[in-house]
């Protein structure tokens, strides 16, 4: 129900917009009309029309109103997996009851069907008398003012043909592509994890015991964890560590309600997900685990409604007291998970879950959100179960379980990934030799200038990126750096100065110079990776021998060509989006902030490629990122960025005047 | 290269920074307010509404210290359009007639063209002002406030609450993905097909792919948000401090109901009932 509730809002959302791309505004409305049943797709539709009639008034309203109608029609036809004439004839009775609706309203609204009759005979009178002061033209002017003199008497029945004829058409259209996207998405995907718990126990999830605990999905053939026996006392901290691929999430479902396959999970009552003295989950997307838009009404955010919570005294705890009026989309990622923490303390949680919660943080956020879970222990009556893949991060727990994962069960590193050992690189390799690439003079932006919400982002930047050079630009969140990144990708055209590629403006040759996006799943259009790479490249999808070449530059196996998308992992995406534009020899390449959501063993292989990209083919790389780590070998030259200006000189290590 | 004139892009949901009198009504009052005159527009769209309306757009614009600088620049192919409508119209001619000199214009038309690019001008403004003063925080709750007579009818009102607020969390951060995705469709390279069929498949393919990654992320993120609901124990109140209508809401309804009814007896019992 949670999960419904969520796609539905989101899928409202894409609604107003679609919406304006002609027609297509069908298709997300089929989908939910598709996959769920009447009453989502009527909230789906309050939720889109408030949206659109924000930022469109009535019209943008009326438009939903009537995506929602056609839409929901394509969408139970497809379910009932009918065909084109179904689709025809149930369009045309929906049509007659829309134009019946029509008609009644212009019926009851005589005074504006009169003004619109009016206007519209002014505009023909007026089409008819330019006509008739053309030569040659008079004849046809007076067969206009007859005809529609001659249809006037009949509009309602106009009105009727006109929305039975737009009825069925936008619905074969609707429909259409509605088929084209399911087939695309081959189903669509449901990514979601946790499933709400019901039980008339009372409430108490802890001391939980595990006695020998395994756990398969179904249609695996080999167990995601286990066998495994532990126990969580109450106001316990204990760590649980191990790579990827060792069943760390697969615990956490099952200390979150999940019934494992075989072995026996006791506890002295429910698990009671959310609510009070029960058991809390936080999780690694920090976006998503926001769901108010005010920080205050996210604490409070599907409390029952009797609840009354000291919002104040809970942030405070988290360190984020004064924030409480804040807009939850300027928070950066560390503030979302303290503010997440802090949501769950509002329910008094005896059991909290925290399932890599670190992993999309920067390095100063990390250690903030850190330091808040260490202290939970010691404030509430709260055992802490903390997943991570950092060592430090476990180190302060009581006890730390390392999953090794059964010998079968641990993914094996190939054949898909090819890790090359780090080369190191010599002070001479750091000295950027070559000409001028990218040069940015007095280089600043605003956006939405000449508006009161104009804000700037970018003040006086002027530098140059040399040719094989490897630069790092370093800023924390709101610093800039992402616009930064679009200037120097030529999608954003500065408000002042300009950025030169080669030197023309950049922002006339999109494409020369590549950029990768922080999220890579977002770059990533075509369903399987072989296509993917063909396309971002410009080759044909059937040129397999440049499609390999361009897989073997990032280190991928051939065979992950016919891979699907939706199937690659975090590091594998990145990997296919490098592929794609590396295969162009770009000018240079730009990295918004490669290492997010990655792991520690997918950044350093990255970063180990890349380096050797660098060095081998003569690269230029640009990495835009809040972290330093690990990056000194493939960016020896490192600029900061500081709310939106240059800061300190330029650091070069490798002697660089 | 000189930057080019800056064109001011129409800014969503969010309101203009500041505070005033209209920030601080509850976002239920703007909401019915918007409501009533969108019906009264619909039933009695003569001058006499059109002249009420235009009056409380103002008034409001200037209790609410809005700048001129939240109107977007209008693009050229929208004044083209009413370029175009304008002329035509005003070829018409129609009563009533007007002499300069030895002249005689018609001027019904460019009235009539005029009176209905009012009417869709003010509707334009009700909805703008709402979302240029009201924080999206607060029209969540409000919405709750104003559905709870149709829960009597079974009607799942705060469910569509619910839904709202979440729609209205997830808009900023799907834009960015939208954005991010348009981006990644421009850097491709582009390899016009030769024939008009194969430019025509060539496009319809295009759309698909966009339509389906634009899908794949928003039913992602909805995944996602679904999982922090569970997480929650599924859903409950949706506002810490949800606004109730005071004093000033009152009077803002009252001063809406006025207007309203003088327009109406306006456009029944006055002369300008007879202006067509």
């Amino acid at each position: 129900m949670a999960a419904l509730c969520a796609a539905t809002a989101i899928i409202a959302v894409v609604v107003p917009f679609a919406g304006g791309l002609a027609l297509l505004g069908t298709v997300p409305m089929g989908l939910v009309s598709y996959r769920y049943r009447l009453r989502v797709l009527i909230a789906a539709t309050v939720a889109g029309c408030t949206i659109a009639f924000l930022i469109a008034g009535l019209g943008g309203l009326m438009t939903v109103v009537h995506s929602a109608y056609i839409g929901g029609l394509a969408g139970a036809i497809k379910r009932r997996q009918r065909g084109a004439a179904t689709v025809v004839a149930s369009a045309v009775v929906a049509g007659v009851l829309f134009g019946g609706a029509l008609l009644a309203l212009l019926a009851l609204a005589a005074r504006l069907r009169h003004l619109l009759y009016r206007a519209m005979s002014f505009n023909i009178d007026g089409v008819a008398n330019a006509l008739r002061h053309t030569p040659g033209q008079a004849v046809t002017a007076d067969q206009l003012r007859d005809a529609f003199d001659a249809i006037v008497p009949y509009w309602p029945a106009v009105v009727m043909v006109w929305a039975v004829l737009n009825t069925v058409f936008v619905t074969l259209i609707g429909w259409w592509a509605l088929s084209r996207v399911l087939t695309r998405l081959s189903g669509i995907p449901d990514v979601h994890k946790l499933d709400p718990t019901e039980s008339d126990s009372p409430v108490a999830p802890v001391p939980v015991c595990l006695d020998d605990v395994r756990f398969r999905y179904p249609d695996t053939a080999r167990d995601a964890m286990g066998p495994l026996s532990m126990r969580v006392d109450p106001g316990e901290h204990v760590a649980i560590t191990g790579a990827n691929g060792s069943g760390k999430t697969t615990l956490m479902l099952m200390l979150a309600g999940r019934e494992p396959s075989a072995g026996a999970i006791t506890r002295p009552g429910a698990v009671g997900l959310g609510k009070t003295g029960g058991t809390a989950v936080i999780m690694q997307h920090p976006e998503s685990q926001v769901l108010g838009t005010r920080v205050a009404d996210d604490v409070v955010w599907g409390l029952p409604a009797d609840q009354v919570t000291d919002v104040d005294r809970l942030l405070a705890e988290v360190g984020l007291d004064g924030l409480a009026d804040r807009d939850t989309g300027g928070l950066s990622g560390g503030e979302l998970q303290r503010l997440a923490v802090a949501a769950a303390l509002a329910r008094e949680p005896a059991l909290l879950i925290a399932d890599e919660v670190t992993s999309m943080v920067d390095q100063q956020g990390r250690e903030a959100l850190i330091s808040v879970l260490s202290g939970l222990t010691e404030h509430h009556r709260t055992s802490l179960v903390h997943i991570t893949h950092y060592n430090d991060e476990a180190a302060s727990a009581d006890r730390v379980v390392r999953l090794s994962g059964t010998a079968e069960n641990v993914r094996p590193a190939g054949p898909e990934m090819v890790h090359t050992a780090p080369v190191p690189l010599g002070g001479a390799d750091a000295v950027p030799e070559g000409p001028v690439v990218l040069e940015l003079r007095g280089v600043g932006h605003r956006y939405v200038s000449g508006s009161p919400w104009e804000s700037t982002a970018l003040r006086d930047i002027s530098f140059a990126v040399h040719e094989g050079e490897g630069l790092l630009i370093h800023g924390l969140n709101g610093s800039g750096k992402s616009t930064l990144a679009w200037i120097m990708a030529g999608l954003t055209v500065p408000t002042s100065g300009s950025c030169l590629l080669d030197d023309a403006p950049v922002s006339d040759q999109v494409g020369a110079v590549a950029i990768s996006f922080q999220a890579a799943r977002l770059q990533l259009m075509r369903s399987n990776v072989g296509r993917e790479v063909a396309s971002s490249a410009g080759f044909s999808r059937r040129d397999r021998p440049r499609i390999i070449e361009a897989l073997g530059m990032v280190g991928l196996d051939p065979a992950l060509a016919e891979r699907r998308i939706d199937q690659l992992s975090g590091g594998q995406m990145r990997r296919v989006v490098l592929a794609g534009l590396l295969a162009r020899r770009p000018r240079a390449l730009i990295l918004d902030e490669p290492l997010a959501g990655l792991d520690a063993d997918s950044q350093r292989a990255l970063v180990a490629l890349l380096a050797e990209l660098r060095r081998t083919t003569g690269l230029t790389v640009v990495v835009i990122s809040h972290d330093f780590a690990g990056l000194e070998e493939l960016c020896p030259r490192t600029l900061h960025l500081h709310r939106g200006e240059l800061v300190e000189a330029t650091v070069t290590t490798g002697g660089r005047s | 290269m000189t930057a080019p004139a800056a064109r001011r892009p129409v800014v969503l949901l969010r309101p203009v920074p500041g505070d005033s009198v209209i920030h601080r009504l509850w976002a239920g009052t703007k909401l019915i307010a918007v409501a009533v005159m969108g019906v009264l527009l619909t039933f009695y769209p003569g001058w006499g509404s059109v002249a009420a309306v235009t009056i409380l757009v103002a008034i409001t614009t200037w209790l609410a210290h809005i700048p001129r600088g939240v109107l977007p620049s209008v693009p050229r192919w929208m004044w083209l359009l009413l370029l175009v409508g304008g002329g035509t119209a005003a070829l018409a001619g129609g009563e009533p007639f007007v002499t300069l000199g030895s002249v005689t214009m018609g001027l019904g038309g460019v009235i009539s063209f005029l009176h209905v690019t009012a009417i869709s001008l003010v509707l334009l403004g009700l909805g703008a002002l709402v979302s240029w003063t009201t924080n999206v925080a607060e029209i969540a709750p409000a919405i709750a406030t104003l559905g709870r007579p149709l829960r009597a009818l079974r009607i799942p009102a705060d469910e569509w609450a619910v839904a709202l607020a979440l729609a209205l969390r997830a808009f900023p951060m799907l834009i960015d993905e939208y954005r991010v995705l348009f981006a990644a469709r421009r850097l491709r390279p582009r390899v016009p097909a030769q024939t008009r069929r194969g430019r025509r498949r060539q496009r319809a393919a295009e759309i698909v792919d966009l339509l389906a990654a634009a899908v794949t992320v928003a039913l992602r993120r909805g995944d996602e948000m679904g999982d922090a609901i569970t997480a929650r124990g599924g859903v409950g109140q949706i506002s810490a401090h949800p606004s109730r209508p005071r004093r000033a809401d009152v009077v803002a309804l009252v001063v809406v109901t006025v207007m309203c009814a003088l327009a109406v007896y306006a456009e029944l019992f006055t002369p300008l009932a007879n202006i067509r």
